[in-house]
């Protein structure tokens, strides 16, 4: 664990200065060469860096696209703005401001301050909306609210005058501006730090464990809930920060300083790169500030040279804006580098070797503990999925459950590891009752679940992948014993694969891995969904004992869903067998291949040798 | 009493083109799981056809409604050829950005070949009249917009449920997958999907802009994102939730209007979208929640 987290810790840093440095070093290489224009220009790039580093947190964490981001930079706009101005010049502009605005007159880190906890607490508020649309109706309602903020901000903006200079804004008063870059330089830094060390902790790893899969993340005990909120707090503050430093370098804030336009850009910064990627974001920053001062320059130019009058116009910048939006999302969505960091190269560049770690021991002998499910009906629609199913299973037998395509088997799974609640019926674990609970919270308790269709963390690493379950655990539950992170990947023989991307691994190894990752919770009992789908006879020979080991090195019961009889007779000790929704047979294999009810509905309609 | 009434009216006079709006977005949402941010874009378009139809050639109304109606189908569909088309089933993220893309390269267009300034054409002159009904002032536009939208409404019913176009249609937006493996030819079904929510927008676009008069190149942003909201209130993808999602939008606002006081009459979107935050607090799944079972 240590050597996942704390120990690049330094790579991370080294990382997060080079970019920093980089952006920084370039932007005054450019302005050295040109007019005051230029040194104008950086100082925006570099702000609109941070404003990209913000958003980035959120969204790549997360994987929710966010348009509000640029609503919250208006409220710190505003804010910083309503709190910085004089109050000779707020009188002339803003005479009837509420709550005794008028009066009050701070020093610009003050309004920066009380500007970022405005609009955090906005953010708590729109938080709790999001993270609950966004845990039960998919990504796509959390986006439509986060658009909805920004109109809203747009909206108090433009109509609200009386606070707000309605659609002209208000001036942070003459002759005040930013002056020097070094409260850009810092703030830019710790953004970028401060983002690089959350896409590297707990936290973010376990959000970006539900961003990659919400169902499997919740299967292995993670609540994408608070990784969400903690997200967006963090990235707003940055936000706020970025939004409170363009203020007061632009001089003014109106309704159209945060509004699409802005919105578009930031956006179309983050994907060009790669939104996973912090180093990604900046790249997009320096490539759109080019362009944007490009198609700038062009559109300017006005020659009057016949053809080219007709692209170079006003209104080019958007159009090429918008294009390369739909183009990266058509053939490159997620950007030039993808997840990438430059700490990763440097790190891959100093790699040592890591000595590969000695099998665990086997676990000692886990107390006694059952599932039972008893009674259990299930109606989709009109269809009853599961019609008073039973089942009974202890850690101590391997058990496993048979039956024919529709017969109810993962359904049943579904209802004990609380994706489906059951219309009737009873689930415990070790007696108590688990049915209505959460997933994640059923994961904790102890249940870790594999897939059908193998629902890996694919942008994460062999190691991410375990780590994340085991990191997950920790704390929701006592084990005496815990192999570590690097212990079970070499036990499932991924070792060698350790820093791949799950989503590079090939079938078998992948299965491997979500093996490994289910064991990563030192559960008390693993419930596999078909482990051997797709593989051949051998392959799911070998797999009898890879299923054992595993489970022993844990001192997990197992439960296992399959159709290959060549392996579920291997493995199990006892099999229920199910059909149309019920159990129609439990025994041992031999009981179960001799039993006719079986054979009626099960090994007559597929002859097995 | 009489309120109620006029609320309602004036409500759902509101409400049909949110509805309207909201149903093809639905539809859309249903076949290829795609919010269309660029749905507003119809509105955009027929916005600058009702000008150069109106102003520049000095059609009729009658004529410049049907060449509305025709431009936003051929805009919904050139959009999916163009762009969706190419994203069909990746991430939601993507497909987002996309039709966040469209909207900008539409408006973008218009801002390069029209101008930013508003363009203002004249609205039907029955647009503004009032029937007397007893206590009630019953705006002629109301009428017609619920009418034709009930009209509209009872004929996307009717081709969904009765037609074999309509049935693939409907097998597709609940189950993409299996209407495919059911022979459902996936390329013609979303095709056809877009043109059916064209059109609707196409009816909602023609009112609209009779109330509004203008083209701008942001024209179609406000409209967008109350069909958007509607649906979402409905239940994404919920076909009759988006409809209903759109007439409660419509008298909400109405009730705001009326009820709010003065200093915030200004602010009502802003309290709207408030409420429907609130509301997905407590009902994440929208009025008419779909079975979205992901199969495990």
């Amino acid at each position: 664990m240590r050597s996942l987290l704390a120990g690049r810790v330094g790579s991370q840093v080294v990382g997060s200065l080079a970019l920093f440095l980089i952006m920084v070093l370039g932007g005054l290489l450019y302005a050295s060469v040109g007019s005051v224009t230029r040194d104008i220009l950086v100082t925006q790039m570099l702000i609109n860096a941070m404003m990209v580093v913000g958003i980035q947190l959120f969204i790549g964490n997360t994987g929710i696209l966010s348009f509000g981001h640029i609503g919250f930079a208006g409220i710190a706009g505003y804010t910083f703005v309503l709190l910085a101005m004089s109050t000779e010049w707020k009188q002339r502009v803003l005479p009837n401001a509420p709550l005794g605005l008028v009066d009050i007159s701070l020093h610009p880190l003050g309004a920066t301050v009380v500007a970022v906890i405005v609009t955090l607490l906005v953010a708590v508020l729109l938080g709790f909306g999001l993270v609950r649309s966004g845990a039960r109706s998919g990504a796509v309602a959390a986006t439509v609210i986060t658009l909805a903020l920004l109109f809203v901000v747009h909206e108090v903006g433009t109509v609200y005058a009386d606070l707000t200079g309605g659609r002209n804004g208000i001036s942070l008063s003459i002759g005040v501006l930013l002056e020097g870059r070094t409260w850009v330089y810092v703030a830019l830094f710790a953004s970028i730090l401060g983002s690089r060390l959350f896409k590297s902790s707990r936290v973010g790893r376990l959000a970006q464990a539900a961003r990659d899969d919400d169902l499997a993340a919740r299967s292995v005990g993670i609540d994408p809930a608070p990784g969400q909120m903690i997200a967006l707090l963090l990235s707003v503050a940055i936000v706020s920060v970025a939004a409170c430093l363009r203020v007061f370098e632009l001089g003014t804030v109106a309704p159209s300083t945060f509004f699409f336009d802005y919105t578009l850009l930031t956006l179309v910064m983050i994907i060009v790169g790669g939104r996973k990627s912090i180093t990604g974001s900046l790249l997009g920053v320096v490539v759109f500030t080019a362009v944007n001062e490009l198609t700038r320059s062009l559109a300017g130019s006005g020659s009057g040279a016949g053809l080219l009058d007709l692209v170079l116009r006003e209104g080019l910048t958007d159009i090429v804006l918008g294009a390369a939006m739909v183009g990266f999302m058509i053939f490159r969505p997620n950007g030039l580098i993808e997840d990438r960091e430059v700490d990763d190269w440097l790190r891959s560049r100093m790699r040592t070797e890591e000595p590969r770690p000695a099998a665990p021991g086997p676990a000692p002998v886990p107390a006694p503990a059952t599932i039972r499910a008893t009674d259990v009906v299930v109606d989709f629609g009109g269809f009853r999925a599961l019609d008073h199913a039973d089942l009974e299973a202890s850690n101590q037998h391997i058990v496993g459950i048979i039956g024919p395509n529709g017969a109810g088997k993962t359904t049943l799974l579904n209802v004990v590891t609380g994706l489906i609640r059951p219309d009737e019926g009873s689930v415990t674990l070790k007696d108590r009752s688990i049915a209505g609970m959460e997933s994640f919270s059923i994961a904790r308790a102890g249940l870790a679940r594999t897939f059908q269709t193998m629902r890996l963390f694919p942008s994460l690493t062999v190691r991410e992948n375990v780590a994340v379950a085991s990191l997950s655990a920790q704390g929701h539950r006592e084990v005496g014993w815990r192999p570590s992170v690097d212990e079970l990947i070499a036990h499932a023989g991924l070792w060698e694969l350790r820093d791949r991307r799950a989503r590079e691994l090939d079938y078998g190894n992948a299965r491997r891995l979500e093996l490994a990752r289910a064991a990563a919770l030192s559960p008390v009992f693993m419930l596999l969904d078909e482990p051997t789908s797709g593989m051949s006879d051998t392959e799911s020979l070998a797999m009898i004992d890879e299923v054992r080991r595993m489970a022993e090195c844990v001192g997990a019961g197992v439960v296992v869903i399959d159709h290959d009889l060549g392996f579920i007779t291997g493995i199990c000790d006892t099999i229920h067998c199910f059909d149309q929704g019920t159990v129609i047979s439990t025994g041992t294999p031999a009981e179960i291949q001799a039993d006719p009810a079986v054979q009626a509905a099960y090994l007559g309609v597929t002859v097995e040798a | 009493m009489t309120d109620l009434v006029q609320t309602l009216i004036d409500g759902l006079g509101r409400g049909s083109i949110y509805a309207l709006l909201a149903l093809g977005i639905a539809l859309i949402f249903g076949v290829m799981h795609l919010l269309n941010f660029a749905h507003g874009e119809t509105v955009t378009v027929g916005a600058y056809i009702a000008y150069a139809s109106l102003v520049e050639m000095e059609l009729s109304w009658w004529v410049t409604a049907i060449l509305v109606f025709l431009g936003a189908i051929a805009i919904s569909v050139v959009i999916e050829f163009v762009a969706f088309r190419w994203v069909r089933g990746t991430e939601d993220f993507t497909m987002l950005l996309t039709s966040f893309g469209v909207v900008f390269v539409v408006q973008a267009f218009f801002v390069m070949y029209a101008g930013a300034t508003v363009r203002s054409f004249p609205r039907p002159e029955w647009a503004d009249r009032v029937w007397q009904v007893g206590d009630l002032n019953v705006g002629v536009i109301d009428v017609v917009t619920i009418g034709t939208t009930a009209i509209s409404l009872a004929v996307t019913a009717y081709v969904l449920r009765r037609t074999m176009f309509g049935t693939s249609l409907r097998a597709a937006a609940e189950d993409f997958d299996a209407a495919r493996l059911m022979g459902v030819r996936s390329n013609r079904v979303i095709r056809q999907a877009f043109i059916v929510a064209g059109a609707l927008a196409g009816v909602a676009a023609v009112f609209y802009l009779m109330r509004t008069g203008q083209a701008r190149p942001v024209v179609g942003l406000a409209p967008m994102l109350k069909g958007i909201l509607a649906a979402i209130v409905g239940g994404l993808g919920s076909l009759s939730g988006a409809v209903l999602g759109g007439f409660v939008l419509g008298v909400t606002e109405v009730v705001l209007r009326a009820w709010l006081p003065e200093y915030l009459v200004g602010l009502t979107d802003a309290v709207v979208f408030a409420f429907i935050g609130l509301f997905f607090v407590f009902r994440p799944q929208g009025l008419i929640p779909v079975e979205a079972g992901e199969r495990v």
